[in-house]
């Protein structure tokens, strides 16, 4: 029987879960407005990160987050790297298509690399406030969710402000919006490209040392995370974050809400409902299009 | 294959009691040849989602042929495992059995890991005619395929691992039973019959269902699972789970603020790695096993004293099931003296369906569709330490209800 108080419990789930989908999608959607690249990669460098943070757990005893300071710029000079050594290469023509193999191929590499040095045993790191909760108007609140979904807040404000206050931001958007014009006006869109690749696996570092805080981890994990991301990203415009971030939070919280008349099994089909019915109704997407430009 | 058969067949029927020797000439099979070693081919989910227990279970199964090289061999054979990976995936499992009786001629094959596993691959074995003793799939599903070649090399089937727990909450007093239940099962054949074989039982007890839930595999968040539970409040908590799926329910309960007043979860409480992972909070969990390190019988003194020098720790339930899966088949070869491709295969599950073998997990002997004749120990974490608790007889602790909060 669904009470009010189980409503509310689950729709604040719903949205500590929106918010991690929120983080995890932003780096996805970001490579395709840049440079048209479909990154099935990225949810394997989200495993990696997430390794990295309970390795840094394991060795040190140090809290995961603090692993951040080193895995966001590994991850930016990673992504950078990735992007004028591999990505760059591709034929602009067939650029979507080949990224998804080449990606499909990293991806594959990571996950063999992970099983190879940590084996395909589960892990998960140990908080001392791994269970701890507190109460919101009658809902518990898990403190790790809280510090995953701040973590994810923070991370998509700074990537806004970055986004629409810097110069780099605006070269970046005006990459989105019109390469030739961009060249034509004098920015390196290449040089762009590639920092704009290594934001999102910057992205995808801080998303991993979130998921570690509340998730078992294993190699294979990523799998199980690029659809729900591919079909929030689809149905929130390819490009656009802010479009990712209310994709996601609409689909986190119909997803958490769902399970209660429907159960989980049903309730997770809805990412690729909303895919469909996105491809069908509107195929760029639901905050595609003009506002994908404006971010 | 038709003029491979019959030359197997015509060397049979050229000698007595002694074919291995006598089909030295057996050709590339090695149907025989006291020189050449006896493969063994085995597919297991080395990768991919069932990679934690496939590891295990090739480490059981590695454990049992060193053993077995150690004291002589098979029929004088020293035995070889040929090992491959299917990456948890029920297409892979069915062409690596192909290749491992088609194309490299193994002699024998055993099982791989998991239910979902189990009956593709016992298929395989099945067409070809060959003996199929494995370790993991107990659900009912297996036995209810129509195969007459298989069995399966532990205590009790899948259903009812939970048959002690049952009793013991159904002998209670009207006034301590539990009245509510919730249960939340991965879709997954074993997981859910677990679960499901406790809940007929406890339903026709009377305690009643509050929760019913199935997740599939791929699930990653518990959270929302964990908050119906919760609000049913139930007092006993029952996971027909596998290994991160309980861990990460368990922490999701537990971030509710939940306390069971009985929790019990198949699989992931043997796991060595399970208290760490849920923060050491697993006073009072209850887990069925078919298998403890601590087990009297003279081969199971002998396995944890090898396992233990040869991996650096005591074996596991998946462990001790491979190595189960080797003790049944190799009892077969030595009762029936042959271990090769053809007509040996039907010899070797004609004795089996009458025998009763001492393994690792006990005597254990098979109905006609391979099922287990005996029954599941209940585990429980009792001072930090899992103990059996029931059946009475075999205890090592008191069963504790109910549970201490965690």
């Amino acid at each position: 029987m669904v009470t009010g108080s189980l409503f509310f419990q689950s729709l604040v789930l719903g949205i500590l879960l929106g918010g991690l989908y929120a983080l995890l999608a932003a780096g996805l959607t970001l490579y395709f407005g840049v440079m048209r690249v479909v990154m099935i990669a990225h949810a394997a460098f989200l495993v990696l990160a997430a390794y990295l943070a309970w390795d840094v757990h394991q060795r040190f005893g140090i809290d995961p987050l603090l692993s951040l300071i080193v895995t966001v710029p590994l991850f930016f000079l990673a992504g950078v790297g990735f992007q004028r050594l591999l990505i760059s290469r591709l034929r602009p023509a067939t650029v979507t298509m080949m990224s998804v193999l080449l990606t499909f191929a990293v991806a594959l590499v990571i996950e063999g690399m992970l099983g190879f040095v940590y084996s395909g045993t589960q892990r998960r790191v140990q908080l001392s406030y791994s269970a701890a909760s507190i109460q919101v108007f009658g809902a518990q609140v898990a403190v790790v969710k809280l510090i995953a979904f701040g973590l994810a807040a923070l991370s998509l404000l700074a990537l806004f402000l970055l986004l629409t206050r810097s110069r780099f931001g605006q070269a970046l958007r005006a990459t989105i919006q019109h390469p030739q014009a961009a060249r034509l006006i004098g920015i390196d869109t290449d040089k762009v490209a590639g920092y704009g690749f290594g934001l999102g696996l910057a992205t995808a570092a801080v998303g991993g040392a979130a998921l570690s805080l509340d998730s078992t981890i294993y190699p294979s994990l990523h799998w199980h995370w690029i659809g729900p991301l591919m079909a929030i990203i689809v149905v929130g415009g390819l490009g656009s974050i802010p479009g990712a971030a209310i994709a996601a939070m609409v689909l986190g919280i119909m997803q958490s809400l769902l399970q209660l008349p429907m159960g989980t099994t049903w309730a997770q089909t809805v990412f690729y409902l909303a895919l469909f019915a996105t491809l069908l109704v509107r195929p760029q997407g639901f905050f595609g299009g003009r506002l994908a430009q404006r971010f | 294959m038709n003029a491979r058969t019959a030359l197997r067949l015509g060397c049979l029927a050229g000698v007595s009691a002694l074919v291995l020797t006598a089909c030295s000439g057996g050709g590339e099979t090695g149907g025989g040849n006291p020189s050449e070693p006896i493969r063994v081919g085995i597919s297991l989910p080395l990768t991919g989602d069932f990679s934690e227990p496939g590891k295990g279970v090739q480490r059981g199964y590695e454990a049992w042929a060193a053993a077995v090289n150690s004291t002589g061999g098979l029929l004088g054979r020293q035995v070889e495992l040929r090992i491959l990976d299917d990456q948890s995936n029920a297409d892979r499992v069915v062409a690596d059995y192909e290749q491992l009786i088609a194309q490299d001629q193994v002699d024998l094959v055993f099982g791989p890991f998991s239910t979902r596993l189990v009956v593709p691959s016992g298929r395989v074995a099945k067409e070809y005619g060959m003996l199929f003793v494995e370790p993991a799939g107990a659900a009912a599903q297996v036995f209810e395929q129509g195969f007459d070649n298989l069995f399966y090399a532990a205590p009790a089937v899948a259903n009812d691992h939970y048959n002690h727990l049952a009793e013991a909450i159904t002998a209670m007093p009207e006034g301590e039973r539990p009245r509510t239940a919730a249960y939340a099962a991965m879709d997954d054949p074993f997981a859910q019959g677990t679960a499901y074989g406790l809940k007929e039982k406890l339903e026709a007890a009377g305690v009643q269902t509050v929760v019913d839930l199935v997740y599939p595999p791929n699930t990653t968040d518990f959270s929302g699972i964990a908050a119906q539970i919760a609000n049913s409040q139930a007092d006993v908590m029952v996971g027909g789970t596998q290994y991160q799926d309980a861990v990460n329910m368990i922490v999701a309960l537990r971030q509710l603020g939940y306390q069971p007043k009985l929790a019990a979860f198949s699989t992931a409480p043997t796991n060595p790695e399970f208290p760490n992972a849920i923060g050491g909070a697993t006073e009072g969990i209850v887990s069925p096993t078919g298998y403890t390190p601590e087990a009297p019988y003279p081969s199971n003194v002998d396995f944890v004293q090898r396992y233990t020098a040869q991996f650096g720790s005591p074996p596991t339930e998946d462990e001790a099931n491979a190595y189960t899966t080797g003790q049944v088949v190799a009892a077969a070869v030595q009762a029936v003296g042959c271990a090769e491709q053809g007509d040996c295969q039907q010899r070797l599950v004609d004795w089996l369906r009458t025998a009763t073998v001492d393994t690792v997990v006990g005597p254990l002997n098979w109905d006609a569709q391979g099922r287990p004749q005996s029954a599941h120990l209940i585990q429980q974490y009792v001072d930090g330490q899992i103990r059996i608790v029931l059946p009475k007889e075999t205890a090592e602790a008191e069963f504790t209800y109910p549970k201490a909060p965690w």
